[in-house]
Order: C-alpha cells, then sequence, then structure tokens
C-alpha cells in the first residue's frame, strides 16, 4: 500500500487530467500558431471587422461541433448534423420569417425527432452511425421539401444580431462562440445530467447500476444534441441570409475531427467543450490560410483530413508513452 | 435511521423460498434467509452455487420467480432497489472516465444537493475513503482509469456506504484485489457498522476471513443454502465439508511431474506457474492427453489459455497448431450470418484448398462427417442462428476438431448446453485425444473435469493443486480451490 501521507498528496493535478486537458490544449496552441501567420500575412484581421469576417462563417460551425461533442460524449456518433443543419436553414429562412410560431413548433419538433432517433438506438440496438446515416436522409427530403432550391429570407432579428458591434470592440462571432461552449461546458461538468451522458459512454452498467434510466438518458442527450444543431441552424441561417439544406453537408465529418483534435473520443465518455471549440475554429481557419498562402481552398478537406491522422496517431504513441 | 430498526424485533431481511429459473438452470431453488440488524452474514459457495445471483435479487436488480423476499418489511422493490440496501460490486460499477467523486455522486444523487454538488460530493468521498482506509492516496479528482485496482476497490466499497439510511450493505467479494493492511481496515470497518446496528452480507472465497469477521455463515450449494454456521464455533473445514469438499487437502500440494504418463508421449505445451506457496511448477500436456483447468472462476484458467493461445512471450512451450474453442458463443463464437457447414468449417479451409482455391466437395465432405457424428439438428445447411444454444456449441466445438491443429483450448465451453450434448461432446474430447491430440480444458464446473488424466486447481493464478484421474472428484476440487498460501495463512 501507498505509506505517503495525504497532506503530501493532495498537491499536483489529479491522476489522469493531464491527459484530459493536453489535447485541448495542443489544438489551442495550432490555433493560435494559425492565427499568427494569417496576421502576418494580412495585419487587417486583427480588426473587429477583420475578425468578425474570419470567425462568422466559423460561428455556426462552433455550435454543431457542440453538438457533435454531445453526442460522442456518450459514445454515439452523429452522421446527420450536416444536413440536419441545413433542414434547420430552411425553417428558420421560411417559417420564422412568416409564421414564427409555426416556426418554433417546427424546431421544437426536430428536437423531438433527435429524441426519437435515441430511443430507436437505445430500445433497438441499432448502432448510431446506422440511425443517424438514415436519418440525415430524411433531413435531406424535408430540406428540400421546404425550400427546393436555396432561398428564404432570414428572420430581421437574425440580421440586426448579426449587426450588432458589441462594446470594446469585441467581434460578435466570438462572443456567440464562446457562450455556447461555455453553456456547454456548465452544461456536461456542472449538471446531474451531464455527469449521466459521460457516464453512460463511459460504462452503462454502471450508470443502469445507480437507479438511472439508459433509455431516458440516452433520449435527452439525443434531445440536446438536437437542440444544439437547432441554434447551429440558425446562426447558420444569419450567416447565408437565407435557407439552403445543401449549404454544409461538410459538417458531419468536420464536427467529429473538431471534437477528436479537442480531445474527445470515439468511445465515449469524455466531455471536451472548450477542446472542441478550439478545434472547429483551427478547422474552419485552414480555409483562411490555405486562401491567404495562395493555395486552393478546394485543399482544405485534405489538409483537414490528413491533420485529423496525423493527431490520432500521435495521441496514440503520447497514451503509451504515458501510461 | 434507528427508529426506522427498532420498530419491530424481527430480522430485517427475510427470504422465503426463493425461486429463479434461467432458460434450463434454476440458479435459485428455494432459498430461505433470515439476516438481522447489526448482523454480520458471511456467504460461501462454489462456481454455480448461485451466490452472486441471490445478490442480485437482494439488490433489488432481479425480481425471483416464486417465493419471497422482504427487506425493512418491502416485499417489491422500487426501480432504484430496496431502500436502504446497498451493494459493493467486485467491478465494473464504476465510470472509468469519471471522476472518484462524479462516480459516488452518481450513485448517490438522492443524499446530493441539486446543484452546486460537487464540493459537497467531493468532501463526502475524501471523508469516507479516510474514514474506511485511513492513509489512502485517492483524491476525489483523480479519474478512475488512472487508478490502480486497489484502490478502485477502495472507491467501489466507499461508494456502496455514502447514504443517508444504511441498513443493509452487500459486500461481494470485496478483497480479491485488496492488500493486507487495506483488508484489516475494511473488516474494522464492517464492525463498526455492524455496531451501528446495520446488517451487512459478505460474499467471499476466503474462508478464513469470513469466519473472523461474520455472525453467521451461511453454505450455497447448487441454488440453495445447504447450512448456517455459527462463526464463532465453526472452522474452515466445517465450512469445506458443508460446501461438499472432502479434507485430504495435505498429498496434492504442488504440481511437480510424478508418476504417470509413460515417455513415449512428448509433452505437447508446457506453461510456468507457480505454486501457492511461491514455488515455480509447470503446467504441461502429453501428447494425447486431456487436461484439466479447475477451481473457482476467474483464478487466473482463462489467462492459462490466452497464454497459450498467444505463446508470443517466449515462456510458454508449444510445439504444434492450437485450435480455441471460445465460452461465449454469442460473442466470439458463431458467425451470425452463415450456415452451419460455412460456420463449421472456417478453420478447416486452410488445409481443404489446393493452391488457394476451395474445394467444394472435400469440404461438403468434412462437414457432412462432422454433422452426421454429433447429429447436429437441421443439417449443414440450416442458418446457424436458428440453431438451439446446444447444437451450435457443438458447431463450435466440431469446428476446432475439424481443424488440423493438434492442441485445442476449450474455454468453458458447455456452460448451459443440454445433457445429451455435453454427453457426446465429452466422447468426442476423449476419442480425438486417443487419436493424438492434446486437449486443454477449463470448466467452472467441477464434475465435467473427472473427464480429464489430470487436472490442475487454480487459485489466484497460481496452483494450488494437481489431481491425477480418479482424484479428480468435486470433493478435491473444492477443498483445493479454497486453500491457501502459507503466506496469507499466516
Amino acid at each position: 500500500m501507498n505509506a505517503t501521507s495525504p497532506a503530501l498528496t493532495m498537491g499536483g493535478l489529479p491522476k489522469g487530467s493531464a491527459r484530459r486537458i493536453l489535447p485541448g490544449l495542443l489544438t489551442l496552441l495550432a490555433m493560435m500558431l494559425i492565427l499568427i501567420v494569417c496576421g502576418t500575412i494580412q495585419p487587417r484581421i486583427w480588426s473587429q471587422g477583420g475578425m468578425t469576417l474570419i470567425m462568422s462563417p466559423i460561428v455556426a460551425l462552433a455550435i454543431a461541433t457542440m453538438a457533435q461533442m454531445v453526442l460522442m460524449s456518450i459514445g454515439d456518433i452523429d452522421l446527420s448534423i450536416g444536413f440536419f443543419v441545413g433542414m434547420v436553414t430552411t425553417i428558420v429562412a421560411t417559417f420564422m420569417r412568416e409564421t414564427p410560431l409555426m416556426g418554433v413548433l417546427a424546431l421544437a419538433a426536430c428536437v423531438l425527432a433527435y429524441a426519437m432517433i435515441g430511443a430507436l438506438v437505445q430500445l433497438r440496438e441499432v448502432p448510431s452511425l446506422i440511425a443517424t446515416l438514415g436519418a440525415s436522409f430524411i433531413w435531406l427530403g424535408v430540406g428540400l421539401f421546404i425550400l427546393p432550391v436555396p432561398g428564404g429570407l432570414a428572420p430581421d432579428w437574425l440580421f440586426q444580431y448579426a449587426m450588432w458591434r458589441p462594446p470594446f470592440s469585441i467581434p460578435v462571432p466570438i462572443v456567440t462562440m464562446v457562450f455556447a461552449t461555455a453553456i456547454t461546458w456548465l452544461f456536461m461538468q456542472r449538471t446531474r445530467l451531464g455527469a449521466r451522458f459521460r457516464s453512460l459512454g463511459s460504462n452503462p452498467t454502471a450508470l443502469a447500476r445507480t437507479g438511472a434510466s439508459l433509455l431516458l438518458t440516452r433520449m435527452l442527450a439525443y434531445a440536446t444534441t438536437g437542440f444544439l444543431g437547432v441554434l447551429a441552424g440558425v446562426t447558420l441561417t444569419a450567416e447565408i441570409g437565407g435557407g439552403d439544406v445543401n449549404a454544409v453537408p461538410g459538417y458531419t465529418l468536420t464536427t467529429i475531427a473538431a471534437v477528436i483534435l479537442g480531445g474527445g473520443m470515439f468511445t465515449g465518455g469524455r466531455s471536451v467543450a472548450w477542446g472542441a471549440l478550439f478545434g472547429a475554429v483551427t478547422l474552419g481557419l485552414m480555409t483562411v490560410l490555405l486562401t491567404l498562402l495562395n493555395l486552393s481552398s478546394n485543399l482544405q478537406p485534405a489538409v483537414q483530413g490528413s491533420i485529423v491522422i496525423a493527431v490520432l496517431a500521435g495521441r496514440l504513441v503520447v497514451e503509451r508513452l504515458t501510461r | 435511521m434507528s427508529e426506522m430498526i427498532s420498530i419491530e424485533d424481527g430480522p430485517l431481511l427475510r427470504v422465503r423460498n426463493a425461486v429463479k429459473v434461467y432458460g434450463p438452470t434454476r440458479a435459485l431453488s428455494g432459498v430461505t434467509l433470515t439476516v438481522h440488524a447489526g448482523e454480520v452474514l458471511g456467504i460461501v459457495g462454489h462456481n454455480g452455487a448461485g451466490k452472486s445471483t441471490l445478490m442480485r435479487v437482494l439488490s433489488g436488480l432481479e425480481t425471483i420467480d416464486a417465493g419471497s423476499v422482504e427487506i425493512g418489511g418491502i416485499t417489491t422493490p422500487p426501480r432504484t432497489g430496496y431502500p436502504g440496501v446497498r451493494m459493493a460490486y467486485q467491478e465494473g460499477s464504476l465510470a472509468l472516465e469519471l471522476s472518484v467523486s462524479e462516480n459516488i455522486y452518481l450513485s448517490s444523487t438522492a443524499w446530493m444537493p441539486r446543484w452546486r454538488w460537487r464540493g459537497v460530493a467531493a468532501r463526502q468521498t475524501a471523508t469516507r475513503l479516510q474514514e474506511i482506509f485511513p492513509r489512502n492516496a485517492i483524491k476525489p479528482s483523480d479519474y478512475v482509469d488512472d487508478l490502480p485496482i486497489a484502490d478502485r476497490q477502495r472507491v467501489e466499497i466507499a461508494r456502496a456506504t455514502i447514504t443517508n439510511d444504511l441498513r443493509l450493505l452487500i459486500l461481494d467479494e470485496p478483497t480479491e484485489s485488496l492488500s493486507g493492511s487495506a483488508v484489516d481496515q475494511l473488516y474494522d470497518y464492517v464492525r463498526k457498522l455492524r455496531a451501528r446496528g446495520v446488517a451487512i452480507i459478505l460474499v467471499s472465497h476466503r474462508l478464513r476471513e469470513i469466519l473472523s469477521v461474520s455472525d453467521r455463515v451461511a453454505v450455497m450449494k447448487d441454488g440453495d443454502i445447504v447450512s448456517v454456521h455459527d462463526a464463532a464455533d465453526s472452522t474452515e473445514r466445517d465450512l469445506f465439508m458443508a460446501m461438499g469438499g472432502e479434507v485430504a487437502v495435505s498429498g496434492t500440494r504442488g504440481g511437480a511431474a510424478r508418476r504417470d504418463m509413460d515417455g513415449a508421449h512428448p509433452v505437447a505445451v508446457r506453461i510456468p506457474m507457480m505454486t501457492l506457496d511461491g514455488e515455480p511448477a509447470d503446467i504441461f500436456a502429453h501428447k494425447g492427453e486431456v487436461i484439466g483447468l479447475a477451481g473457482i472462476a476467474g483464478q487466473g484458467q482463462e489467462e492459462v489459455l490466452s497464454r497459450l493461445w498467444r505463446a508470443n512471450r517466449g515462456d510458454v512451450d508449444v510445439g504444434a497448431d492450437l485450435a480455441y474453442v471460445p465460452g461465449d458463443r454469442q460473442r466470439s463464437g458463431i458467425l451470425p450470418l452463415w450456415d452451419v457447414a460455412a460456420n463449421l468449417s472456417i478453420t478447416a479451409l486452410p488445409s481443404l484448398a489446393r493452391r488457394g482455391i476451395r474445394q467444394f466437395d472435400k469440404e461438403h465432405e468434412l462437414v457432412t462427417r462432422w454433422v452426421d457424428m454429433l447429429k447436429v439438428r437441421g443439417g449443414a445447411r440450416a442458418a446457424i442462428t436458428a440453431l438451439s444454444g446446444g447444437n451450435q456449441q457443438k458447431v463450435i466445438v466440431a469446428r476446432a476438431f475439424a481443424s488440423e491443429a493438434a492442441v485445442i483450448l476449450l474455454d468453458d465451453p458447455f456452460r448451459g448446453v443440454d445433457v445429451h450434448t455435453k454427453a457426446s461432446l465429452y466422447q468426442l474430447i476423449r476419442s480425438e485425444a486417443a487419436n493424438g491430440r492434446t486437449i486443454v480444458w477449463y470448466s467452472s464446473e467441477n464434475s465435467e473435469m473427472q473427464h480429464c488424466d489430470r487436472a490442475y486447481v487454480l487459485r489466484a493464478s497460481r496452483i494450488a493443486g494437481e489431481l491425477h484421474g480418479a482424484e479428480i472428484t468435486d470433493e478435491r476440487i473444492i477443498s483445493l480451490s479454497f486453500a491457501e498460501s502459507r503466506e496469507t495463512a499466516a
């Protein structure tokens, strides 16, 4: 038995926390590095306007990443988030402008639909990959039904929010992203439900033995993902000004990559809101960096993919060394 | 809490004729048991005696098929289990990715504040851990997956005691991964709880510990309680006898090679092990021999098989090809989308093919031979999932024997298989051994071991003893299963 006195061992980091914090910290460093490189090439990005310009396309991605992060914390993966966010823009750009009540009801129905997918995954033991892949075609179909071609118009209050100039030269996109991340982080770390989500991802048997309902927990996790997906859709509508179900199919894989960059795991149990934010911003800034470097931004997916593979491989090596 | 206990003088827990049936097996066949407040009841028994089923029933995870369970006046538990009943599991009830205090918070939410719970949970965790295990090095904010096994066990025990209304604490093998001083600390705490009027049920394979801490010891066998002993005037020997053991432990200790098996048969496998007393010894099998690995489940038998199967550490001698028959056929046995023929012939395919091209006539011949020999219901073309468990198991065993492997490893493959199937498979094992194959067979069912030439009884991943031929009886296996090394005995 370890004979060191408790007083001595109370200092220092809790066991296992370094492995959890480190990936997000490294991603933060990478993000800073990219910002510095971009800023060296084009110093004007350091203004409120410049920052708003490069960050606003990333807001929806960051919130969608929070959605993906919640689902990955219970050990599931959402392959439908890209089309879901696209479908939400079609609802926001049509119903929300003309019949706000209908719009709100439709968005609530979206959240409910997510909860139903969660029930399907839990009760029928359908792998989440299959269930959400199927759901992605439903979102695509519904989105095309609402707006067969890109169109519609975002509600005026959304435009007003996007045009808002906060004091102290803080760019709006950063306010939105940090706010969404802080809420997600608080929810996952400080509430009972957040702890239950992580427990479900880490060891469902343990959660069941505490007396919690696995079905309810999974449904609520999916509903949370759906809610965050709706928020991502609303911010995306503000960004693109209208609705388009095909606006961001790439979000599906980019959000997964961002969570992994931030320290999340495919096996679940880990909640990394801040790391996922850094991951999303890093991946989002890739387009800016490639453009400033005069490289085709079509290279972006390839670069993103290489980064994710390198990060995963690197982490395996680090885990093996530190254990 | 004290007034609730003293309302009545009757027992806190009363189980009457509890019966629980899983498919063909009767896990509990009419258990009757009482436990009073302020009493420590020990429960011992060999594999399949029904201990874990009974504990699951008492903690409200399972319902019984007949009979009655009454704890503190309540007969049907709510979803969260009987109020005041907590169980410390042997393993598996901690979420590894969460911190210690988060785990404790989740399992004790009813006694924690809804908001700002982190500080409360951390304080309670630290206090309780220090109370039970003074001078431990666990921090509430440590993540469980970075804790050593012994610390996880400490957390598991502390977790079960953090509640406002503890009336019955169930400890399932709490000391298997704890070291000496932690064991003493735990039992001191158990005595403290007893003095406070809490009832404790202690399940353990360590007979000496059980006798020293319990008031009464119940012995389980075949799903029933066969006897209840007063701990003060009982000995380990009494418990052995009640479990069906035989007190002839001496003489068979140590696993060194002895008489039998003339030199004509070369040794096919050899694994270096240790005896209970820490002396080096081998588990070995001659060509054409059936070797059994017996003892309480989880005492290292499966590790022996996997060391043989991997054979990569260089310390294991395996001179030939191996085939492996898994015990969990659903998870690691059948290929559910394939039919019986494809499932049966997959390991034999390379030897049947000519230059990498399959020869269907030879495959057909092989499959027909085995299906006929073992009388697999439904024949070669049936879907494997359409077969009964016993018939699926026949196919999986046939798959191993249809290969050209000279050594066959059996990982408790006959659990839950019907008697007729078992009989034909035992026969197959004997006849294949007569043909020169070597069989290493782990079974949690002691009576199966009589089909072996020799059997090693394992305890704590060490050899507790070796039995030959007619010596291999339930009684001898049970006696050796509970053997303890001289170090721990001292």
